[in-house]
């Protein structure tokens, strides 16, 4: 075990508070790789400073320096697809305002003890009057950088409903439709208010882009600002290929719930394969590591495919750190957990994984042999750049928001390196520090 | 002059770093009195910062009452930029330490009006009461700072056009593209260095050798601004093998020589701090011109004890001029005629000449 952390205030004699906290021995997250800098944060701003810029020009010290005892670094995780946790589900219609709010700070702030500072709240398949309850409470919400809000939504992930039924997967088909007369069926759908205010509480859709108008849906979407991923899918490559042409940037879940690679016919993974050159569109796309949901070799395959567009989600179920058992699911199906695996009751189709982002991040380690920084940065740098946050998330570069995970790196029982979060620090304060959890 | 000779840079960067952490503590510096420190940029310097670094967080020294002045910065180039000096110093030292950021100053070269900085340059590091010690390194050809070879031994802080060499060596910082290399600095001048109370200059480096020769061999020369440190009271050099390869053997013998006897008579060649000189000279002035007698005249020429001296003394008797004859004994002058000379012509003591 190396040393503890340790922290103490540089300076008595200064005259007053700067809260400006500096990182040092510690190995900073930058550019794909891990190096031995010093990071500084403010907690008045949230944000990273320019060390040398407050210095110089600011004539201001840290008040606190944390010896990080040779620890990584790294950016908070982004989540783009959790679709609930510690028996929450963000796709089911509140009783009340009131305690869908409650529920919803509640998962926050438990979410940030699994390294993850900002997510995207993902609903399944729903009917639309639920959409038109819950999608207000999904919207961005960091505008007011509290950092006592815990984990930061980015926005709603709208997985559904205009999907394709033979690959639905759990959402229900009842509730499936297509886009037939464009965005005005995603107005109908999400509800009006989705697509008037400013800034919409959707931040990504999942569509199935060989449905009648989703090519045109993608085009308008794009124009909103909203991303549009691609999934639940039997789409060949052509169909893929003309949705990325449109302005689909994204695929939901790689290999889950979407035609299988052929190899005659590539499909969606073929999107993949397309030669490095400029202007060639490869899209980002998400991969379960749970160690069900996908083969190790096949994480790899993706990951040596394209790994600038891999990015690790959990599609995590509310069911996270429950019982065994068969709990009630929406839309009148139920789930059974058993173990680490989810099944839709009645069927063998796996109903979303349980499983938290650290620990696909060290399956990750394990199967393919990357670097730290490497597989650290399919939950940071990637998402981030798929959002079009990377200024402000993903990364410790200055002015981005100081979003931190603080992870000890050890080797497991069977000899794999292994990733263990220290410390969670959201906008500058820290929510979470394991050493004083334990005592 | 001092000269300290090691093995290798990293000895040589350790005794200068010992070295300026003794002298820091021996100052005590306070928030009232703090110690003024003159920084250098370069490779020479940088392991030095290292061992500084490294010491702090040893917890062997604190830089919290030290100020500290940088010798120069480029023109025109933005101090964010990673070969700034304020870059350099940041990365190196100031990072890591405990000093106050308004503790620090290093000339702007982005400054609206250049020649005005460097007068408030000089003004600032005179209201700290100068520089107590000016850390510094050379280049091969000698310069200091910034002056380069034909600098005037009496320049202050100014604006500086670079020599071609110079811009040239640092091309390899600036993606090898001369047209990037800044051609114009703000430097300290060699006479802001040598008004400091003590000079410690590290020279690392085979390449640093004829720089080395010319300044500890030759004379005082503008061509070789380094050499001007032969005028300063307290210059210390710190150098290592490679660099002394110039150097005549019988040079580097006798700084060895003199460094190895100082050691074993158990005295290093510290500065003692100026507190104790100013007392040492005020304690000499004051004995010089107190009245009290010296130890050897009360030895040897005690007084008397309960003795008159006015009544003991007999006094000296009237002076009686007399003719020197009479104060002969009777009988001694007998037979001598002292009567009046007679003149007489010399020409009658003359034989007469024949014919």
């Amino acid at each position: 075990m190396p040393s503890a952390i340790r922290s103490h205030s540089q300076s008595p004699i200064r005259r007053f508070r700067t809260r400006i906290t500096k990182f040092t021995n510690c190995r900073l997250l930058k550019n794909g790789s891990l190096v031995k800098e010093d990071l500084w944060i403010g907690a008045d701003s949230g944000k990273i400073l320019d060390g040398q810029d407050v210095f110089f020009h600011r004539q201001t010290a840290p008040d606190q320096v944390i010896d990080l005892g040779g620890r990584i670094l790294s950016p908070g995780f982004i989540d783009v697809q959790l679709n609930g946790a510690f028996g929450f589900n963000f796709s089911i219609e509140p009783e009340n305002s009131a305690t869908y709010v409650k529920e919803l700070t509640r998962i926050k702030k438990s979410l940030v003890e699994t390294g993850v500072t900002s997510f995207l709240p993902t609903t399944t398949s729903q009917r639309p009057e639920t959409y038109h309850k819950v999608l207000r409470f999904l919207g961005p919400s960091g505008a007011q950088r509290n950092a006592n809000d815990g984990a930061e939504s980015l926005g709603a992930h709208c997985e559904g409903p205009f999907i394709n039924p033979c690959r639905n997967g759990i959402h229900s088909a009842s509730v499936l439709r297509a886009p037939a007369n464009g965005l005005e069926d995603l107005i109908a759908c999400y509800g009006q208010d989705a697509f008037d205010q400013h800034t919409s509480p959707i931040k990504l859709v999942t569509l199935a882009p060989e449905l009648p108008g989703s090519l045109a849906t993608i085009a308008e979407l794009k124009k909103r600002n909203i991303i549009t991923s691609i999934g639940h899918s039997a789409a060949t490559y052509e169909e893929a290929k003309d949705a990325v042409e449109s302005g689909a940037s994204m695929i939901t879940h790689l290999f889950n719930a979407m035609s299988p690679l052929h190899h005659r016919n590539p499909g969606m993974f073929g999107l993949l394969g397309q030669a490095s050159v400029p202007g060639s569109q490869k899209p980002f796309f998400g991969i379960i590591a749970d160690g069900i949901h996908l083969h190790s070799s096949v994480v790899n395959i993706a990951w040596n495919a394209h790994p600038d567009g891999f990015i690790l989600v959990t599609d995590a179920m509310p069911l996270v750190g429950m019982p065994d058992g068969v709990y009630d699911w929406t839309n009148g199906d139920r789930l059974v957990k058993n173990g680490h695996i989810l099944t839709l009751e009645g069927s063998d189709k796996l109903a979303g994984s349980s499983i938290t982002l650290i620990e696909c991040v060290n399956n990750f380690l394990k199967w393919s042999g990357t670097s730290f920084a490497q597989a650290l940065g399919t939950v940071t740098s990637t998402p981030s750049r798929m959002l079009g946050l990377e200024n402000c998330k993903g990364t410790l570069e200055p002015d981005a928001d100081a979003d931190l995970v603080v992870l000890e790196d050890a080797i497991d029982a069977n000899g794999s390196p292994k990733l263990q979060v220290e410390q969670v620090w959201k906008f500058g304060q820290c929510l979470f520090d394991a050493s004083s959890h334990s005592e | 002059m001092r000269v300290i000779i090691r093995k290798d840079a990293p000895e040589a960067s350790v005794y200068v770093a010992s070295y300026i952490i003794e002298r820091i503590k021996a100052f005590r510096p306070t928030p009232s009195k703090p110690f003024v420190l003159g920084l250098p940029t370069g490779s020479s310097p940088e392991l030095v910062y290292k061992h500084l670094v490294q010491a702090y967080k040893n917890g062997e020294i604190s830089f919290q009452n030290v100020i500290t002045f940088n010798m120069d910065e480029y023109v025109n180039l933005p101090p964010t930029h990673p070969e700034s000096y304020h870059s350099f110093m940041y990365k190196h030292f100031f990072s890591h330490i405990d000093i106050n950021p308004s503790n620090v100053h290093i000339l702007d070269g982005n400054a609206p009006d250049l020649a005005r900085e460097c007068v408030m340059y000089e003004e600032k590091i005179r209201r700290c009461g100068g520089i107590e010690l000016f850390l510094g390194g050379i280049g091969s050809d000698g310069h200091i700072a910034f002056n380069e070879p034909g600098s005037s031994l009496n320049s202050r802080t100014r604006v500086k056009t670079l020599a071609y060499e110079t811009v040239v060596a640092n091309s390899r910082f600036f993606d090898d593209d001369v047209e990037k290399v800044p051609k114009m600095a703000l430097t300290v001048g060699v006479a802001t260095v040598l008004d400091a109370r003590e000079v410690v200059i590290i020279v690392t480096g085979n390449h640093k050798a004829a720089a080395l020769q010319q300044s500890l061999e030759q004379g005082v020369s503008a061509m070789c601004p380094f050499s001007a440190l032969q005028l300063h009271e307290r210059a210390l050099i710190v150098a290592d093998d490679p660099a002394t390869i110039e150097l005549k053997v019988k040079t580097v013998n006798y700084y060895k020589s003199i460094e190895m006897i100082a050691n074993q008579n158990g005295f290093t060649q510290t500065i003692r701090p100026q507190v104790e000189i100013d007392n040492t000279s005020k304690s000499v002035k004051e004995e010089l011109d107190s009245p009290v007698p010296s130890v050897a005249k009360e030895g040897l020429l005690a007084k008397p004890e309960n003795v008159d001296l006015q009544h003991m003394r007999s006094p000296t008797p009237e002076l009686m001029p007399d003719r020197m004859a009479s104060r002969l004994a009777n009988g001694y002058g007998n037979g001598l005629d002292t009567g009046e000379v007679q003149f007489q012509n010399m020409s009658s003591r003359v034989a007469p000449l024949a014919g």
